[in-house]
């Protein structure tokens, strides 16, 4: 269904005719041509009220024609791809687009909030604050969501994302930001060199503003001209153009953030491709030539749908063949604005008025004035007739001091141009005010490797792009990986003279005058802050939010500090720029997480038998990185606790096993490795036999505990060392801190090998017996033959061989045994052939908790890095015989005193009653506070052993009082109930069942 | 009791069946495989002792130890350089080896550590016309041919992993050939992370294969 | 940020992990023969696990470079800028020899 496009031009424009796209605004169907934006789509079918402000609900219609539009923001698609404060400007049109207007209700037309016009005295800059200050609970449920039902922008979708995103890096020589006149200079130069070159450009179509004006370059037309030259940028393989793609951000060391849109011109993305894709680009040499962006004069009314920016008028007219109206009024302070009235002219549209502040005129203006036969007024805006839907008139404040009325239907408007100065100030750099051009220019403090060219440097005129575009890419390039002849500049056919300009910010008027048109921020505003006290640009921009929107100021920031240096009666320059910083322009926070989210939010680790738990129906966990198989669940059971309880009973009364393999385990090697280990630890591993283990604690240079863990020597020269899952990887780089900066006179080496070896521990009384069944039959695995913390290989039964070692977690006799990670799997299913006889089980992470809370075994809660060694109970084990880290520092005052809180035991007084980690423990009869928590519950399980709840906790002199009550207090969840402190070793204390 | 059998199982076993993945259109723009049935030993040099590992290196597998960020190929292998003074001996396995250090330790007898990483690491192949492309997405390291030369080689990390790359000999089609080594129990999530960045140009997944 | 590994060359800082100021040395460690530490012990070890100065401008960190060589590397870093003036390898990087007494 072909829709008439009113305000269609016969001919011209960069779009094409033969390839019409249907889409939806606010339900309505229309149609453009390929090669429209949402934006020149509806200019073309006359429509022009988009939205409504934020603050006001004033109606707003399109301003620019880029991406710093601050009014035509709309909710593109709908359900979970609705995606709201989309640019129409940027939009690119597709076929079945779907488009609705924001901030309204019922409807575009009518919106009730409007109403919050006749309120405006009190939506003045400050209003957050002076208004919702007091008391401080009615913000949540009061100010909060009446606020945010009366202003806003869009809405989300409040769904999930379906698409995808991802990053990616790229390196070059040359980096070159945006791709007009200068950009498409600068790249040419660069990529003639043979130096790697980037071109990235924001826009779906190369060529800027060269797409929009008219002029002739190297004897051809613009457009031709910037056909040619990408034609040979193609032609070179060290050239890459990337549309687009937007750079925002400048990041230390020449690194550069960018997005590329890679589908947001579809409806859905193909079939394996991603929507958007963040780019890292690592450059040697950057050239912004990122262009300018022409600023609006502040004036009543010059928020009127209908009122736009006059560069936008005339790429509406000459890209897009699409007319914003068809009696066109201007007001300018430049010579630029007049190419708008030339393009306006071209195409037939027609001229009501020229309002300049300039008097004097130019020869070519004066003669298109004539030929055309509009009036050139000498004076400024006062008012801007007409309604929702659009201007019908102007208000002409004369400079002889009458006004005149004029109709007009659109207005064009020129403050002038703001060179695009983010990327150079991203280093904290601080623009320089240039009064000829009555602009910001980049400072001297621009980031290292970038060079500005263009407008973006201030170079308004084509002639200077091109020069200072063609210099800057040969530059760049030299100045990295060119190595051939840049080639000669292209030259513009009549180089034009320096902008005229005769800046003029704000004109007092009738009504509201806007500066932000996004932030509803008017000019009044900006007054009322430096009455207020708030006169620096910085707490201009917080108080009165302006530049603070979506499109962070990006035509509003310069006017509105210029105003701000009317009123205080300070200079420009004097009254400076807000610091500018990256992101340049939105990006979506699933562009910045890219692949991992969701299920891929970091890459996870998968233990050997992994495959084989799953297949037994066992659910996993995440520990860190790692998933472990939480429980085996056995037909008929139910729930987890069922499970837990029969694993940790069958292992308790006969056997089973758990793949430990998780744990870290690193070799230390070398001559020294048992002094190594002698400093790194409390206790002493020198003296440590070969074919032994021992368990190790080590304490950071603090005195608090870092991590323990059971370290065995395989030879005299290598030892083998285990860590806790969660400390594998710091306490390696640790290790080599110690190695390679404190102690590099030392002879050691390490290496990482937890992935290397699948582990199991086999545990419970018949543990020998199962291993006995697997383990070649001549090898003596009885008490005398294979003590408590022995160590040493073994053949396997079947042509394997395995390191077993006899230590014990669950406080029952045990072994961990381990085979080359590819045969894990096979040792899983050997165990259980071996153990069948004995009824083996495999366990969990569950049961393996259970059984270490049983035994009283701290673990990451207790090891929480504010314990020391004494805490733990462990205090005994550190050497008086050596050195070693933490040594000094355990000792001081605080970390020796009697009062410290120290790992208990805890059992609720009630034994049915289920514990909870994270209680506070208080004493009986002691008013609930910070004086009186003495400790808290750090780990609990059911004990299937004792029938009921178990725990351990930090209680302050804990030891003194085995048998005392005291309150287990958990506000959390809203109890309260009485424990006893016990003995942490709920379980065979005596420990005579790990001896056998 | 029965016999015992042990089935080597890879990490990524159950991770892909060969054949095509993501996009079908065109011909696979990228070709995956897993590289099994290797040894791969960690031979660390012991202080002061560096030349003499890379004499003993070369007297044993018959290449010259890299010293910088390369990988050298000969007959008997890879030498990858996988640290300072520190090499990985990536070597075919022959059958069911299981204790490759055996055959070393005489060799580096007091000036090197060795440790055997056989089953602590999964080695991949990955070439095509995009395989560049592809691996943009998940390594931070310039890849161009001029920069990242036949036997270069990187230690680096992907998706915050740990993980060495480096690049053989072009396929007899002119495209680029990478190998990749990375921790086996990072394995299969890394795999997952290599196909989503390769599916839009089209996957081949070849049959796993030796050294 | 990208970091100059003396080893691997240019790499994004994500690969490295940062510790913090390289200039506090650790006391060394000493022989417990009579089975008690020096006195002036815990002032010593006070000063190097919790002094440090709040550098603004040229200031030597140490980096590890667990993405990639696992070495640690001391990085010159101006804080105010990001600017990096020279990495070096610390002290025990590769298989060189170091006397104990000849650390820097
Ligand atoms: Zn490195």
């Amino acid at each position: 269904m072909t829709v008439y496009q009113p305000n269609r031009l016969d001919k011209g424009g960069l779009i094409d005719r033969s390839t019409p796209l249907d889409f939806t605004f606010d339900g309505k169907h229309l149609t453009g041509f390929a090669g429209d934006t949402l934006a020149s789509a509806l200019v073309a079918n006359g429509v022009t009220l988009v939205g409504r402000s934020f603050k006001y609900h004033r109606p707003r219609g399109i301003l620019t024609a880029g991406s710093e539009e601050p009014n035509a923001l709309v909710e593109l698609r709908s359900g979970n791809r609705r995606e709201a404060n989309t640019k129409a400007t940027t939009t690119e049109l597709y076929y079945g687009l779907e488009a609705q207007s924001q901030n309204r209700w019922p409807s575009l037309a009518f919106d009730v909030m409007s109403v919050n016009q006749l309120f405006s005295p009190i939506f003045v800059a400050g209003f957050y604050y002076k208004t919702f200050m007091w008391p401080a609970k009615f913000w949540e449920k009061l100010y909060e969501p009446a606020i945010r039902r009366a202003a806003g922008l869009g809405r989300p979708s409040g769904l999930a994302d379906p698409d995808h995103y991802e990053k990616a890096w790229a390196h070059c020589d040359v980096l070159v930001v945006g791709s007009g006149a200068s950009g498409l200079a600068a790249a040419l130069a660069a990529g003639r060199t043979g130096a790697r070159t980037i071109l990235a450009e924001e826009d779906s179509r190369a060529g800027g503003r060269l797409l929009s004006d008219q002029g002739e370059i190297d004897g051809v037309s613009a457009r031709d001209w910037v056909e040619g030259a990408l034609a040979e940028l193609a032609s070179l393989p060290n050239v890459r153009l990337m549309t687009r793609t937007a750079v925002f951000g400048v990041y230390d060391g020449g690194t550069y953030g960018a997005l590329e849109r890679v589908n947001d011109h579809v409806p859905v993305p193909p079939r394996h491709q991603v929507r958007q894709r963040l780019w890292r680009i690592v450059a040697k040499r950057c050239v912004v030539a990122a262009g300018a962006v022409e600023r609006p004069i502040v004036f009543s009314g010059n928020d009127r749908p209908g009122v736009m920016m006059a560069s936008a008028v005339r790429t509406y007219i000459d890209r897009f063949a699409a007319r914003p109206g068809r009696n066109l009024a201007v007001f300018a302070n430049n010579d630029d604005a007049w190419k708008t009235v030339e393009a306006a002219h071209r195409a037939g549209i027609g001229i009501a008025a020229v309002v300049d502040v300039r008097k004097e005129l130019t020869q070519a203006q004066r003669t298109l004035a004539q030929a055309a036969g509009f009036p050139v007024l000498n004076g400024v805006i006062h008012d801007v007739h007409g309604g929702a839907k659009g201007v019908s008139g102007i208000e002409v404040q004369l400079a002889s001091g009458k006004r005149e009325t004029i109709a007009a239907d659109c207005l064009a408007m020129s403050g002038g141009w703001n060179p695009a100065v983010g990327l150079s100030s991203h280093h904290r750099g601080r623009p320089k005010w240039r009064e000829d051009i009555a602009a910001f220019v980049p400072g001297d403090d621009i980031p290292a490797g970038m060079v500005v060219a263009g407008a973006a440097n201030g170079a308004f005129s084509l002639d200077a792009c091109l020069r200072e575009g063609h210099e800057a890419g040969a530059a760049a390039a030299a100045g990295s990986g060119g190595r051939k002849a840049a080639g000669n500049a292209a030259v513009a056919a009549n180089p034009d003279d320096a902008l005229s300009i005769a800046p003029v910010w704000h004109v007092e008027g009738k009504h509201k005058a806007f500066v932000d048109f996004q932030h509803d921020v008017t000019a009044s505003d900006v007054a009322l802050a430096q009455r207020e006290g708030f006169e620096s640009v910085e707490h201009l921009k917080r108080y009165t939010t302006l530049g603070m929107a979506t499109d962070q100021g990006k035509n509003s920031n310069v006017t509105g500090l210029a105003i701000m240096a009317e009123v205080s009666g300070r200079s420009i320059p004097q009254t400076g720029t807000t610091i500018y910083r990256p992101p340049q322009v939105p990006v979506a926070i699933g562009a910045l997480a890219g692949h991992n989210r969701d299920e891929k939010f970091h890459a996870a680790r998968q233990a050997p038998s992994n495959h084989w738990a799953a297949e037994r129906g066992a659910p996993f966990v995440d520990t860190g990185l790692w998933k472990r198989a939480q429980w085996y669940p056995l037909p008929g059971e139910n729930d987890w606790l069922t499970s837990v309880n029969r694993e940790v009973v069958t292992v308790r009364n006969g056997v089973g096993f758990c793949d430990v393999s998780t744990l870290g385990k690193i070799d230390v090697m070398g001559p020294d490795a048992g002094t190594f280990l002698d400093r790194v630890y409390i206790n002493l591993f020198s003296t440590l036999a070969v074919g032994k283990a021992r368990y190790g604690l080590m304490l950071r240079d603090d005195g608090i505990v870092m991590d323990d863990g059971t370290t065995s020597r395989l030879a005299e020269d290598h030892y083998f060392m285990t860590t806790t899952t969660a400390k594998a990887g710091p306490v390696m780089q640790y290790l080599e801190y110690c190695r390679q900066v404190l102690w590099p006179e030392l002879d050691v080496q390490l290496t990482s090998c937890t992935d290397q070896w699948a582990t199991f521990s086999v545990a419970g009384p018949k543990s020998r017996d199962l291993l006995r069944n697997i383990v070649d039959p001549a090898e003596d695995l009885s008490n005398e033959g294979f003590p408590f913390m022995g160590v040493r290989e073994v053949p396997l039964r079947g042509g394997m061989y395995a390191r077993l070692f006899r230590i014990s977690f669950s406080g029952e006799m045990a072994f961990e045994i381990s085979v080359p990670a590819r045969y894990g799997d096979a040792l899983a299913r050997n165990l259980m052939i071996a153990g069948e006889p004995f009824g083996v089980i495999p366990y969990g992470t569950e049961a393996l908790g259970v059984m270490r809370i049983e035994k009283g075994h701290v673990a990451g809660p207790e090891l929480n890095g504010t314990t020391t060694a004494d805490d733990l109970g462990l205090g005994k084990m550190a050497s008086k015989k050596k050195d070693f880290v933490g040594r000094v520092m355990a000792t001081r005052e605080a970390l020796v005193a009697p009062d410290r809180q120290v790992v208990v035991g805890i059992k609720p007084v009630d034994k049915a009653r289920r514990l909870r980690s994270g209680a506070h423990i208080i004493p009986k009869g002691a008013i609930v506070g910070p004086d009186t928590d003495q400790g808290y519950v750090t780990s609990v399980c059911h004990s299937p052993m004792l029938g009921q709840w178990v725990g351990l906790g930090l209680v302050e002199r804990g030891r003194e009082r085995f048998g005392e009550i005291v309150r287990a207090h958990d506000p959390l969840r809203g109890e309260d109930y009485d424990v006893e402190i016990c003995n942490p070793v709920f379980y065979d204390p005596e420990g005579g069942r790990q001896r056998g | 009791m029965a016999e015992f059998v042990w089935h080597a199982v890879s990490p990524l076993q159950h991770s892909f069946t060969p054949g095509r993945m993501g996009e079908t259109a065109d011909a696979a723009g990228v070709r995956m495989a897993e590289i099994r049935n290797f040894n791969l030993v960690q031979i660390f040099a012991r202080r002061g002792q560096w030349s003499a590992v890379a004499k003993a290196a070369k007297a044993h597998f018959g290449v010259e130890a890299p010293t910088r960020p390369q990988a050298v190929s000969g007959k008997a292998g890879v030498l990858l350089w996988s640290g300072p003074d520190q090499l990985s001996a990536l070597t075919a396995r022959r059958g069911d080896e299981i204790r490759p250090l055996d055959a070393l330790r005489d060799r580096f007898a007091g000036i090197a550590s060795l440790s055997d990483q056989s089953d602590g690491r999964c080695l991949l192949r990955i070439s095509g016309a995009r395989a560049r492309d592809m691996l943009a997405k998940v390594s931070s390291v310039d890849l161009d041919a001029a920069v990242f030369p036949v036997g270069a080689a990187a230690a680096t990390a992907i998706d915050h992993t740990a993980a060495n790359l480096w690049r053989e000999a072009d396929a007899a089609d002119g495209s680029p050939v990478f190998k990749l080594l990375v921790f086996s129990s990072f394995a299969d999530s890394l795999w997952d992370t290599l196909v989503d960045a390769a599916a839009e140009y089209g996957i081949e997944v070849e049959s796993p294969a030796g050294l | 940020m990208r970091i100059a590994c003396p080893f691997c060359g240019e790499r994004e800082n994500g690969e490295f992990t940062y510790l913090g100021d390289a200039k506090p040395q650790r006391p060394a460690m000493v022989a417990l023969d009579a089975g008690v530490g020096a006195s002036g012990e815990q002032e010593a070890f006070y000063d190097y696990v919790y002094l440090r100065d709040n550098v603004a401008g040229e200031m030597s960190e140490y980096w590890y470079h667990g993405g990639g060589c696992r070495s640690w590397l001391v990085v010159q870093r101006n804080t105010m800028t990001h600017e990096i003036s020279s990495v070096k390898a610390a002290a025990g990087t590769g298989a060189a020899a170091v006397k104990a007494s000849a650390r820097s």
